[in-house]
């Protein structure tokens, strides 16, 4: 008896598995699908755009630049000079010094001459306590706000930006990062283009900065890094960006915008709440939440992509570091998904609800533990001498070579589009990568995405239990005081 | 997959037919009987032992009768007690059929074959005594099969392949992908190299154009590139390079980057030399080709060179149904037709966008001074968005002469459209407008209210003072306490002290402290 | 001779200015970026700096902050694709350039003023 049950279960795994994979190929084939063709129109739409205008004329929105800084006293001042410098008409600067330890605060201080101000405003979005509001008397730095601020995390510190923003949209960047100088023109046009659906958002591609040369906050020549770690970050990228979330651009899917480069609509943003500072994905959360919102609403919206190269910033090529960071990533889209898990399979949500919702379940969330679970059944397998293993072997052979024809995919794209891999040999480098990647790095992110989950259940941060109640609609986050402190 | 899974399960029903039945119906001969107990390695309180008859051990028997221990008894020897069924083939098969008993114990005690299959019975109803059949279910499986073969792995691996259609199917996909993953990084790999040449080879024509092209236009007058004939004007460059498609468009490239830049009588020879390359010919099949982006790049190149003659080529695409070629051909229009008719903008249905608005300002911008613009047409335009554009071009080509035209319509349009009415009121320095300002700083439209309140800062009159003093007394959010004591402030200083003072609410006082900081007032 | 430094990105833009100051007799110095600007004003020791404002790697006001450090009588005339965005002219002004002209531009008229700058 017990030996038949073990056979069925064994049956039924296989038929699980076998249309997951399946599953797993069509989707990715649509993704490559759709990605090329959003990037078709992109580049084609690009040819014909003058910027310059966009920097001069009247009818462009002002931009609120949001950088929270914790602890950058080394580099603050030339970041916040490069931010300064960018090509744009109307757009301030808000660097919001999150209770830094060190002199971040001072040296802001004395290189912009700034002055404390009797700024009044009433936060809309609670916030650590605000310690001063400084601006500089110099009209060459007028463009310029430094909030000093408790340190409160980083949407606490953006939510202080935000409270004091005036311009109609919010650039969240990290302070950190180099911005081209023509990031802002490029990232405003979505908002600019929109006729009868509202644009509430608009998120950047991210490069990878690491062994590239920078002068003066622009990448003057790219190199792939030299650790095979930072290597597999950049054909990361390259499928993520250019491929992932182009093509969920094409469908009006987009659930995530990075965290380090993403631009909002002020007053929406205003209207849900601000971030929400309790969990890790903050990024993600908003997004959602914004999205939640609108679909409530039942106000037509787009999320867009801009794929050009505008934003770089040094990845973590350490594996404790990297490690550390996808463990967070893998809480953030937990806790983001588990927060709204009411819009999940609900059409009355649309895309949101029924396509990227269900797919960042699926492919983001469990893949690891989907994962773990078939290579433990492929071994129970060949353990007992079935048929199936080498059919599973098979189908193992076909996922790593998906893989394979995803990343080239991915890689090609950046070479038509953009082609900032000059160099033959970083091609190569590359291509190898994408060879090795399952074998020597996959696994491991797997395993970073695991412990995400262990820690998830075991519950880091005391919000774990309002996170699994989750929100009821899109501004129940506003009767929430982000500041009660119930650990 | 399915299929072996529901073939799982008719097995599964099957077996459950097998439990209903009797062991004799299932096993009816002893022989059958034995068969199916060689199967089993241990049954629970069942044992064998083996009765050899006659005088002598078999010679096979001799050789492992010192662990096998055979006792002699009177009829020959006897085997020990064994449980494992198996151990009944090896030791029966060598002796001769007529010269063995088998004999079998029941909880140690011997048994008739009529006692075995009443245990089994029971047994088999307790569920400890499966067939071996059914666990033999695995036989059908083709690794087995594949095992007995094992010694011919090429054949066993070919018969695998083409007798199941799904391993068939993987490694089809397999193969395909494969292919598709190689035929892809080629690809990449001579996509790079034939880009990397085309850029080259885009470098070397540019040097090619710079000289010639800069010797051309300070050398030559207007007159003199206008007598130019074609022959000439190709010998320019080295020989028969204009032939080249590629080196066309870099040249079209290079003049209209040019003619951007420069002022005076260079841009009359560029777009006379435009002419004179034949490069009009490109714009034309742009304009007539298929492709958006083509013919959106015709519409720029018409709008860049003043390119006349093309005009009825662009009107057909003022309706296009290309969000990018609507607005690029609107825009050409605009820019280069002799009578400039802003109809084409009125009768539009679909919502303007900011990004079309910017480009149609930054040409009726440039157009304003020389000829003349029927801007009020827009107001009366069906679509709001367009009307909008049309406040916002009073505002910023400061037609003053037009404020009595918009006056007419403050009460006829929507409150969104009075936010921008009441913006353009206020950078005009519309004075006359200040009842209108007034009734909307009561409005409930929160935009509304808020520029109207920041208008009357600059426009107001004794009446705002009061509607001001009346709102804050409603103790309205922070930020809109804030745009009132500014603008109260700006209208009558004396009154703004004299309010706060009256009412030293931390509030108002913040406010103050706020409006009078130095390095905030330039904000 | 004098020497003319020119700080433009755009080769023909720069090289139609080397033509018409030639004509007049200078001698030119073409970079076509705000690093090599950099390099050249610190190498060429010019008369007079042509620069545009927006470039690769660094604006043209950085160039002028370091050209008015390491060559404080050097006249500069800046040459501007930025339109009239007054805050730019306004800091160049403060900086101390001698002339700004927006494109689009005239080349004869830019020749006028370095002949004007220079006598």
């Amino acid at each position: 008896m017990y030996n038949f049950l073990f056979y069925f279960l064994i049956e039924v795994f296989g038929i699980f598995f076998m249309i997951l994979s399946f599953s797993v190929i069509i989707v990715y084939l649509l993704i490559m699908i759709l990605s090329a063709l959003e990037m078709r129109d992109f580049l084609k739409k690009n040819k014909f755009a003058d910027y310059q205008d966009i920097i001069t004329s009247p009818i462009a929105p002002g931009v609120s630049i949001l950088a929270p800084a914790f602890n950058e006293a080394s580099n603050i001042v030339q970041n916040a000079k490069s931010l300064m410098s960018l090509h744009y008409g109307r757009f301030e600067v808000i660097i919001i010094n999150d209770g830094s330890k060190d002199e971040t605060l001072q040296k802001l201080i004395d290189a912009f001459e700034l002055k404390k101000t009797d700024y009044a405003f009433e936060p809309e979005i609670e916030t650590q306590a605000i310690r001063g509001i400084y601006k500089s008397p110099n009209k060459s730095y007028r463009r310029l706000i430094v909030v000093d601020k408790e340190n409160g995390g980083k949407a606490d510190a953006l939510n202080a930006g935000i409270n004091i923003s005036q311009m109609e949209l919010l650039a969240c960047i990290d302070v950190d990062c180099i911005l081209s100088s023509d990031s802002i023109t490029r990232m405003v046009r979505p908002f600019m283009e929109e006729t009868n659906k509202k644009v509430i958002a608009v998120g950047g591609a991210i490069g990878i900065a690491n062994n590239c040369d920078v002068k003066d906050g622009t990448v003057t020549k790219y190199r792939a890094p030299e650790s095979s770690l930072g290597r597999f970050q950049v054909v990361e990228y390259c499928r993520a960006f250019l491929m992932g979330r182009m093509a969920w651009s094409r469908i009006n899917g987009l659930m995530l915008i990075s965290g380090a480069f993403g631009f909002f609509k002020r007053d929406l943003v205003m209207a849900v709440g601000g971030y929400f500072p309790k969990t890790v994905g903050e990024d993600m959360e908003l997004v959602v939440r914004m999205r939640r919102y609108m679909e409530e609403k039942k106000i037509p919206y787009k999320v867009s992509f801009i794929p050009d190269p505008l934003c770089w910033t040094e990845v973590p090529e350490d594996e404790d570091i990297l490690s550390r960071q996808r463990n967070r990533w893998m809480r953030g889209t937990i806790e983001t998904l588990q927060l709204h898990r009411k819009i999940g399979f609900n059409t009355r949500f649309g895309i949101l609800g029924t396509i990227s919702y269900p797919f960042w379940s699926i492919f983001e969330k469990f893949a690891p533990i989907l994962e773990l679970v078939g290579l433990l059944y492929t071994l129970v397998l060949v353990l007992i001498g079935d048929f199936s293993a080498l059919y599973f072997m098979a189908l193992l052979l076909m996922v790593f070579l998906l893989s394979m024809l995803v990343s080239s995919f991915s890689v090609l794209y950046e070479q038509i589009a953009f082609n900032n891999y000059k160099d033959k040999k970083d091609l190569k480098r590359l291509i190898w990568l994408i060879l090795l990647e399952p074998f020597i790095i996959h696994p491991k992110v797997v395993l970073w995405g695991l412990r995400g989950h262990i820690d998830f259940i075991i519950g880091k941060g005391g919000w774990g239990k309002m996170i699994r109640t989750g929100f009821k609609t899109a501004e129940d986050r506003k009767n929430i005081n982000s500041q009660s402190n119930t650990v | 997959m399915l299929k072996r899974s529901f073939i799982l399960f008719l097995f599964f029903c099957s077996s459950l037919d097998l439990y209903s039945q009797g062991v004799r119906d299932i096993l009816p001969d002893s022989v059958s009987l034995v068969e199916e107990l060689k199967n089993h390695a241990y049954i629970p309180n069942l044992s064998y032992r083996i009765q050899v008859l006659g005088e002598e051990l078999p010679e096979s028997q001799q050789v492992i009768d010192s662990t096998f221990l055979w006792t002699r008894n009177e009829r020959g020897y006897l085997s020990p007690d064994f449980e494992n069924g198996a151990q009944l083939e090896s030791l029966v098969s060598e002796i001769p059929e007529n010269s063995v008993e088998l004999q079998f114990y029941v909880f140690g005690e011997k048994s008739s074959i009529d006692g075995v299959y009443r245990f089994l019975e029971t047994l088999v109803d307790t569920g400890d005594f499966v067939y071996a059949q059914n666990q033999k279910s695995t036989d059908r499986d083709l690794v087995l099969i594949a095992n007995r073969y094992h010694y011919q792995p090429i054949e066993a691996y070919k018969n695998l392949l083409l007798s199941d259609n799904q391993l068939f199917g993987v490694t089809l996909i397999n193969v395909f992908f494969v292919l598709a993953a190689v035929s892809m990084i080629i690809f990449m790999l001579i996509f790079k190299k034939r880009r990397n040449q085309r850029e080259e080879q885009i470098k070397d024509f540019e040097n090619e154009i710079i000289g010639p092209l800069t010797s051309l236009l300070f050398e030559k007058s207007v007159d003199q590139i206008n007598e130019m004939s074609k022959a000439e004007a190709d010998a320019i460059f080295q020989d028969g390079i204009i032939q080249r498609k590629l080196f066309k468009i870099v040249l079209i490239d290079k003049i209209i980057g040019l003619n951007k830049k420069m002022k005076g009588d260079f841009k009359d020879k560029l777009k006379l030399l435009y002419q004179k390359f034949g490069l009009i010919e490109i714009t034309r099949q742009n304009l007539e080709h298929r492709k958006w982006e083509k013919i959106a790049r015709g519409l720029v190149q018409v709008n860049e060179m003043d390119l006349k003659m093309l005009l009825p080529l662009v009107k057909e695409h003022v309706n296009s149904s290309n969000f990018h070629v609507r607005s690029l051909a609107g825009a050409t229009l605009l820019n280069i037709a002799e009578k400039v008719d802003l109809n084409f903008l009125r009768d539009q249905n679909y919502p303007l966008s900011d990004w079309q608005q910017m480009h149609y300002l930054r040409i009726i911008k440039y157009i304003a001074p020389s000829k003349s613009l029927q801007i009020s047409k827009l107001f009366g335009s069906t679509n709001q968005s367009v009307r909008e554009f049309g406040f916002k071009l009073v505002r910023m080509l400061g037609r003053v002469d037009l404020i009595q035209e918009l006056h007419e319509i403050n009460e006829k349009v929507s409150l969104e459209e009075r936010v921008e009415l009441i913006k353009t009121y206020d950078s005009l320095g519309a004075h006359m407008e200040v009842d209108f300002i007034n009734s909307c700083m009561k409005s409930n439209h929160p935009e509304l209210k808020k520029e109207a309140i920041k208008c009357a800062g600059n426009l107001g009159n004794e009446e705002s003072e009061d509607i001001i003093i009346l709102l804050i007394t409603e103790n309205p959010e922070f930020k809109i306490r804030k745009i009132l004591l500014n603008s109260l402030l700006k209208l009558n200083p004396a009154r703004f002290e004299q309010f706060v003072s009256d009412f030293p609410m931390e509030e108002n006082l913040k406010i103050k402290a706020h409006l009078f900081d130095p390095v905030l007032s330039h904000v | 001779m004098k020497k003319i430094l020119i700080i433009e990105d755009d080769l023909l833009i720069s090289s139609l200015v080397q033509f018409r100051l030639k004509k007049d007799g200078y001698e030119t110095v073409l970079v076509k970026d705000g690093n090599e600007g950099i390099e050249a004003i610190d190498a060429e020791n010019p008369d007079l700096i042509i620069t545009d404002v927006m470039m690769p790697f660094r604006s043209g006001i950085e160039i002028i902050h370091h050209a008015k450090k390491v060559l404080p009588d050097v006249p500069i005339i800046v040459l501007s694709s930025l339109g009239e965005e007054e805050e730019v002219v306004l800091e160049a002004f403060n900086l101390g350039v001698v002339d700004f002209i927006p494109k689009p531009f005239n080349p004869n008229e830019l020749a006028i003023r370095v002949k004007r700058v220079l006598r």
